[in-house]
C-alpha cells in the first residue's frame, strides 16, 4: 500500500513541476512577447482533475481524510474499532457513488464527443477517462482496506485496527515531522 | 421546507460527524438524502458535472501547487537559517528570542499553508535556544502556537484558496486582503511581547537569565541572505497577483520553479527529497480535494432546495444590525472552533454563512479574512486546538500541557481584539484591495 501512495505521489508531483514550467512559460510568453501557447489553464484543470481523484488515495493510505475524533478518542476501544471500519467502509462507499454520478458525465461526453470549448478543442473523453479511472482506483482500494478493517475486527485485533485505520492523531501528525527533520 | 426541518438535518449531520465518520462522507450523505427527498433521483444526475466542474476547476490546481511551494521551502532546510537571521536583528527587543519566534513564523507564513509543519520547524529550532538561555515556557510555547497561525491569513493561504472557491469570490483580491491585517496582526503579537517584558522587568524579573549579544552590523546584513528565498518567494506571488501580470494559479507555479531553484542552489535537490515533497503534497491535496468535492456536491442541495434561503430568511427575521450578526458570528465560530478542525469549520459553514452575511450587506472579501481570523483563533483553543498539541509535542523539557494554554490564552485574546477592531473598521481590510481594483 505504501508503495501505491509513493508512485501516485511521484506521478502527481512529476505533473505538477510539468505544469509548473508549461505555466510559467506561458505567463512570460504572453507578458514579454505577446504570444501564447494557449491552453496553460486547460491542462491545470486536467492535472488537477486526474491528480486529485488519484491523491485521494494518498491521502486515505496515509489516513489523512479528515475525521473529528473529539468523542471518537472516548468510546471504548471495541466501539471505536467497529466505527473505524464504518468509516472506511463509508469513503468506499462514496468512492462508488463518485463512479455512479460520474457515470453521467462520461455517458454525456461519449455521446456527444464533447470537446473543451477551448483552442486545443481536447476530446473531453481522455481527461475524464483518467479523472475516472482515479476514482475507481480510489473506490477500490477504499472496499479492499474496509474488508481487511472487517477481518481485523472479527479476529478481535483491536489494536491492528487502531494502528491501521483511526484518524491519525496530533501526537502521530508531530512525530512524522518530526522524523523528517531529523533525517535531514 | 422549514427552519425547524434544517434544524433536524444540521443536528443529524454533527452527529453523525462527531462520532467519527469522514467529513467528506457526511457531507455528501446529507446533500444526497436532502436532494432525494426534496427532489428524488434527478438531482444525482446534476451532480456528475458538479463533481467534474470542481475537479476540473483551474483556480483550485493552486491548491497542490502552494500546498507543493511550501513544502519545497520547509523540509530544503532554508527556513531554519531564516531563524538565525531574525534572531540577530529581533534578539535584543524586549522580549528577546520571543519575537524571533513570532518574525521566523509569519515569514514561514509568507511562504507555507501548513501550521504544523511551521510550528514544527520553528519550535525545533526555537525551544532548546529558548529553554538554555531560561525564557519562561509559557511565553517561549505560546508565542510559537500563536505565531503558527498567522500561516493561514497571510498569502499565500490555501485557506483563502478554499473560501474564495466555496464562496466563489476573487483568491487574487482575498490574498491582497490578507496583507495588512497579516502584518498588523505580527505587530500587535509583538507589541504584546514588548509590554509584558516591560511589565516583568518592572517587576524585576528579566526575559531570560542570558541574553543576545549585539553583533557588529555587518554580521547581521550578512545573515540577511538568509531571509531572501523567503522574501522572493512571497513577492513574486503577491507582486505578480497585485500587479495583475498573474492569476493565483500561474503565481503558484512560478513560485514553485524559483523556490526549485534555491533547493538547488542549496544543494538540497534529490530523488528522496522529493519524494518527501509529493508524498505529504499528494497527501493534503487528497484530503482538501476530497472535502471541497463533497462540499459541492452538498452545495447542489443547498442551492436547489432553497436551504441557504431559509436559513438566510430566518437570520433576517431575527433583525441583527450587520454588527450583531458578525458579533453572534464571532461567538459561533468561537465555540465551533474548540471542537473542529479549521478545514471542516470552513468547509461546513461558509456555504451557508456567506450568503447571509452578503444579504445583510456584508463585503465577501471583507468575511474571508474574519472566517480566516476565526479559523487561526481555532487553532489555539482548547480542546482541540491543533497548535497548543504541536507545540506541546515539540517542547523537550517535558513540562505541562496547562504552560501552552496559559501561554496561549494572551493571544486568543488579542485575537479576538483584533476581530472586533476589523468589525469596527472594516478598512483595514478593504483598503488594500479596493485600492487595486482602483
Amino acid at each position: 500500500m505504501d508503495r501505491i501512495a509513493t508512485w501516485i505521489s511521484r506521478l502527481f508531483g512529476a505533473a505538477l513541476l510539468f505544469l509548473s514550467g508549461f505555466v510559467a512559460l506561458e505567463t512570460v510568453l504572453r507578458k514579454v512577447f505577446n504570444t501564447s501557447l494557449q491552453g496553460a489553464d486547460e491542462l491545470g484543470g486536467y492535472v488537477l482533475a486526474f491528480g486529485a481523484s488519484a491523491a485521494f488515495v494518498v491521502a486515505l493510505i496515509d489516513r489523512a481524510h479528515v475525521r473529528i475524533d473529539v468523542l471518537h478518542q472516548r468510546f471504548p476501544v471495541k466501539v471505536r474499532a467497529w466505527i473505524d471500519f464504518a468509516a472506511v467502509l463509508s469513503l468506499g462507499i462514496l468512492g462508488v457513488f463518485f463512479l455512479y454520478i460520474g457515470w453521467f458525465v462520461i455517458i454525456d461526453t461519449i455521446s456527444y464527443k464533447s470537446t473543451a470549448a477551448t483552442p486545443w478543442r481536447t476530446p473531453l473523453i481522455y481527461p475524464q477517462a483518467a479523472w475516472y479511472a482515479g476514482l475507481a482506483f480510489f473506490a477500490a482500494v477504499s472496499l479492499w482496506l474496509s474488508g481487511r478493517a472487517l477481518r481485523l475486527v472479527l479476529a478481535g485485533r483491536i489494536d491492528q485496527v487502531a494502528k491501521e485505520f483511526s484518524p491519525k492523531t496530533a501526537e502521530e501528525e508531530l512525530a512524522e515531522e518530526l522524523d523528517h527533520l531529523s533525517a535531514r | 421546507m422549514s427552519i425547524l426541518d434544517v434544524t433536524i438535518g444540521f443536528v443529524t449531520m454533527m452527529g453523525l460527524l462527531m462520532i467519527g465518520f469522514p467529513v467528506a462522507v457526511v457531507m455528501v450523505a446529507m446533500g444526497v438524502l436532502g436532494g432525494m427527498i426534496l427532489y428524488g433521483p434527478v438531482l444525482l444526475k446534476s451532480m456528475g458535472p458538479v463533481l467534474w466542474g470542481v475537479s476540473n476547476e483551474n483556480v483550485l490546481t493552486a491548491i497542490p501547487l502552494f500546498i507543493l511551494l511550501g513544502e519545497l521551502l520547509l523540509r530544503s532546510g532554508l527556513a531554519d537559517r531564516m531563524y538565525g537571521a531574525l534572531a540577530l536583528w529581533l534578539g535584543r527587543l524586549p522580549g528577546g528570542l520571543l519575537h524571533t519566534n513570532i518574525g521566523a513564523c509569519s515569514l514561514f507564513a509568507a511562504t507555507s499553508g501548513s501550521s504544523v509543519a511551521t510550528a514544527a520547524t520553528v519550535g525545533t529550532v526555537a525551544l532548546p535556544a529558548l529553554g538554555e538561555r531560561g525564557y519562561d515556557p509559557a511565553r517561549s510555547l505560546g508565542t510559537l502556537a500563536a505565531g503558527g497561525t498567522l500561516g493561514i491569513l497571510i498569502p499565500p493561504s490555501v485557506n483563502l484558496l478554499i473560501y474564495g472557491s466555496l464562496a466563489s469570490v476573487s483568491v487574487g483580491q482575498l490574498f491582497v486582503a490578507g496583507i495588512i491585517p497579516g502584518i498588523l496582526l505580527t505587530l500587535t503579537f509583538m507589541g504584546f511581547v514588548v509590554l509584558e517584558s516591560l511589565w516583568r522587568r518592572s517587576r524585576g524579573l528579566p526575559d531570560a537569565s542570558k541574553l543576545e549579544e549585539k553583533l557588529p552590523l555587518k554580521d547581521r546584513l550578512r545573515a540577511l541572505v538568509h531571509l531572501v528565498p523567503a522574501a522572493v518567494v512571497f513577492l513574486i506571488v503577491m507582486g505578480s497577483i497585485y500587479m495583475g501580470i498573474a492569476t493565483p494559479t500561474e503565481s503558484a507555479a512560478l513560485a514553485v520553479l524559483v523556490a526549485l531553484l534555491f533547493v538547488w542552489r542549496e544543494g538540497r535537490l534529490s530523488f528522496a527529497f522529493l519524494d518527501v515533497c509529493f508524498r505529504q503534497t499528494a497527501k493534503t491535496t487528497g484530503m482538501i480535494l476530497l472535502i471541497i468535492a463533497a462540499a459541492f456536491t452538498l452545495n447542489v442541495t443547498l442551492a436547489l432546495g432553497g436551504i441557504t434561503g431559509v436559513i438566510s430568511n430566518w437570520v433576517a427575521g431575527l433583525g441583527l444590525a450587520p454588527t450583531g450578526l458578525l458579533f453572534a458570528l464571532v461567538v459561533f465560530y468561537l465555540i465551533l472552533g474548540m471542537f473542529m478542525d479549521v478545514l471542516s469549520m470552513q468547509v461546513l459553514t461558509i456555504p451557508i454563512v456567506v450568503p447571509i452575511v452578503v444579504a445583510a450587506g456584508i463585503d465577501p472579501i471583507w468575511f474571508g479574512i474574519f472566517v480566516v481570523l476565526m479559523s487561526e483563533l481555532g487553532m489555539i483553543t482548547p480542546p482541540v486546538g491543533m497548535n497548543l498539541y504541536v507545540v506541546q509535542g515539540v517542547r523537550t523539557d517535558g513540562g505541562p500541557f496547562s504552560d501552552v494554554i496559559r501561554g496561549a490564552i494572551p493571544y486568543a485574546v488579542i485575537m479576538l481584539l483584533f476581530t472586533i477592531l476589523l468589525i469596527l473598521v472594516p478598512q483595514i481590510v478593504m483598503w488594500l484591495p479596493q485600492s487595486l481594483m482602483g
